[in-house]
């Protein structure tokens, strides 16, 4: 079996003829040649006893009056019989009384007699037959007559049989072949043909291909068409999902252009606004500055008072205007990296906001050696933020503690900024990266809310992180990572 | 006590006896057959004949004869068989008649026979034998050298030391009588032709 199974169809089916006409006709071979043969005996032997009969009839009186010429005379008569080799009458007593051989056969050998009251009996001898048949008149045994025949016309006929079957063998074959062929032609063709079309539907995934229909109208006609049908339906199926997504890309494609241009433009124009501002507003602080300086002495007290508000709401202002700018050079400027030392800059902000109010008391500590690969005007923006909220939020603290340090975990080096100041509510530390949110009163802490803005943009354009843990009271703590793309 | 010697002697003797009865025996034997005598043993086998012939003879249809109740061989004159012919025939029947072996004293009472046989010791009485049976339905059988020739049916004959036997049809034609084909088959020479409806 397990080699039939590396066959095709018709392969097997042809095997399968093959075996079946053939175990059919040597089966049949076998038993009409039994049966031939079988027949044929008894045939002969029937044959045989007539001629036996006829012999021992005629010899009645040769046997009565003694007659030997006249039993060797009939006995001749069987010169015409040429299967009988030869043949023996034997007188009552067991004695020969004529015998007969036909030409060129040795001498008859009598081995076997009838046995008193058998009428007729026979023996096979090898190849031959021999036949013995009892003589009688009105009842009484006169003697019997033996008959030796050949059976060579059995084996002849088997023979003629053998070539006859395999010559209908040979037939059958041929037509076994035939049919297989048309088989190959009806059935097996339009397997093959589907078989190979699923294969190229499944490998190549291209379900526009059809399998060619069979001419005839059977369950494999339906089978191929169902499976066309499949098919078409998984075709429609694919050409639909294909659909949605190139509208889903395109949909989004245009979203993106749409924003990206709404970008360009707000950036543009706050930028534009900021810069043009700036110019008025110098007017504004430059008028403010000359009525202080130059006639604070005509002006009455509430006049002075106003002039102050003056001053500091254009203060306010120019310090929005200048974290606008920041704002937008941190989107839409180039970014340049070099090998900077983070400590060095943080130290340099932390002495110019102690400067500004050197009577607070405040514990500054830097970690020295914060090595980072960034771009160093946009670094100062951050750390800038950074430790500027720090030390607006520890304003109402009696002693101001702010740290700027860096630790190595599994991500890179993480930098942070600590204080000890009005920390915030942890809930909204998402909302602290947002522009223009916050989570003070400007009558609290002043501020634009744009800085962390600022500082998140920055860092994300250096592809780090940055994120804010803290409590209400208990201070706050900004951490950002810059991840080194020195070496890539 | 009889010595070896004088026993083997003795066999010697009679050995000697035995061997001139034989040579006795054979010449008279010879002496018989140059004569043209039938010997003997030759009437067994006549008597065997005698008694066969039955079986291959049937009257025809158109014969008036009452049919007899038993089959009857008789014997007219001196039967050479005798004993023979009665242990043949003894609790046999032929056409599903028993046989009866008679020893008839004349030509009369031979003519209500089935087959006859004349004894050689009728000599010229033979064709008055057969005269007198004339056209009965009897198969008359002889071994006397003219038998045929006064009319007789069938007459025995010795050749080559076998006895054998001559038809003469024309004689068996004249009455209802018909020989089988076999038998003919087997006589040594048959005379006349068989009638064409007596054909088997």
């Amino acid at each position: 079996m397990k080699l039939w199974n590396r066959h095709t169809i018709a392969g097997k089916l042809m095997r399968l003829n093959l075996q079946v006409t053939g175990t059919a006709l040597v089966l049949a071979y076998l038993a009409f040649l039994a049966y031939d043969l079988y027949t044929l005996r008894k045939d002969m032997i029937s044959s045989l006893a007539t001629e036996a009969g006829i012999v021992g009839e005629n010899c009645v009186t040769a046997l009565v009056f003694d007659d030997q010429q006249a039993a060797e005379a009939t006995l001749s008569a069987l010169e015409h019989s040429p299967h009988i080799r030869w043949a023996v009458i034997e007188r009552a007593d067991g004695s020969v009384f004529a015998r007969y051989t036909h030409t060129g056969q040795a001498s008859p050998d009598l081995k076997t007699s009838l046995r008193p009251r058998q009428s007729m009996a026979y023996w096979t001898r090898g190849s031959n037959l021999l036949l013995g048949s009892r003589i009688v008149l009105q009842g009484r045994s006169l003697g019997a007559v033996y008959l030796l025949a050949e059976t060579s016309e059995l084996a002849h006929r088997a023979g003629q049989f053998g070539l006859l079957s395999a010559l209908i063998l040979v037939l059958c074959s041929i037509i076994a072949v035939v049919a297989t062929s048309n088989f190959r032609l009806l059935v097996t063709r339009p397997l093959t043909e589907l078989a190979g079309t699923a294969q190229v539907v499944s490998r190549e995934r291209d379900y526009s291909i059809r399998a060619p229909l069979p001419r005839s109208r059977d369950e494999l006609a339906l089978l191929v068409q169902s499976f066309n049908e499949m098919l078409e339906q998984i075709q429609q199926r694919d050409h639909a999902l294909e659909d949605s997504r190139n509208e889903l890309e395109q949909r989004v494609r245009e979203r993106t252009a749409e924003l990206t241009e709404a970008n360009k433009e707000l950036e543009a124009f706050s930028y534009t606004v900021a810069h043009d501002l700036r110019g008025p507003l110098q007017h504004i602080t430059n008028i403010a500055f000359m009525l202080e300086g130059g006639n604070s002495a005509s002006l009455g007290a509430e006049a002075q008072a106003l002039l102050g508000k003056l001053v500091e709401g254009t203060n306010g202002m120019s310090a929005l205007i200048d974290d606008l700018l920041n704002l937008s050079r941190a989107t839409s400027a180039p970014i340049r990296r070099t090998a900077i030392d983070l400590s060095v800059m943080a130290e340099a902000i932390l002495d110019s906001l102690r400067a500004d109010e050197p009577l607070r008391q405040s514990q500054l500590s830097v970690a020295m050696g914060a090595q980072a690969f960034a771009d160093e005007g946009l670094m100062v923006v951050v750390l800038e933020n950074l430790l500027r909220n720090a030390w607006k939020y520890t304003s109402k603290i009696e002693v101001a503690q702010i740290e700027f340090g860096y630790a190595e975990n599994g991500e890179g080096t993480v930098y942070f900024v600590r204080d000890n100041g009005a920390g915030f509510n942890p809930r909204y530390a998402d909302r602290l990266f947002r522009p223009f949110q916050r989570l003070h009163s400007p009558n609290e802490f002043p501020g634009t809310g744009i800085g962390l803005a600022t500082a998140l943009r920055i860092v994300a354009r250096h592809g780090g992180r940055i994120w804010a843990e803290g409590r209400v009271d208990y201070g706050a703590a900004f951490y950002f990572t810059l991840p080194n793309d020195r070496e890539a | 006590m009889l010595s070896t010697h004088s026993f083997q002697a003795l066999r010697r003797g009679l050995r000697t006896k035995a061997a001139a009865a034989v040579c006795l025996a054979m010449a008279g034997l010879m002496a018989l057959a140059a004569l043209g005598q039938p010997s003997p043993a030759d009437y067994d086998v006549k008597a065997g004949y005698l008694f066969n012939f039955g079986k291959f003879l049937r009257i025809s249809g158109d014969a008036i004869t009452p049919r007899r109740a038993s089959f009857d061989i008789c014997v007219l004159g001196h039967d050479y068989m005798g004993q023979v012919l009665d242990d043949l025939a003894a609790n046999q029947s032929i056409d599903g008649r028993p046989v009866r072996i008679l020893r008839v004293a004349d030509a009369y009472a031979a003519s209500e026979c089935d087959i006859v046989f004349i004894s050689p010791d009728e000599g010229d009485g033979i064709p008055l034998d057969l005269d007198a049976i004339g056209r009965a339905d009897v198969l008359t059988v002889g071994d006397s050298p003219d038998f045929l020739k006064y009319g007789g049916m069938i007459q025995f004959v010795v050749k080559d030391n076998h006895v054998r036997f001559a038809v003469n049809l024309e004689a068996v034609n004249r009455t209802h009588l018909v020989l089988s084909s076999e038998l003919l088959r087997v006589a040594s020479s048959v005379t006349g032709r068989p009638p064409a409806e007596a054909q088997p």
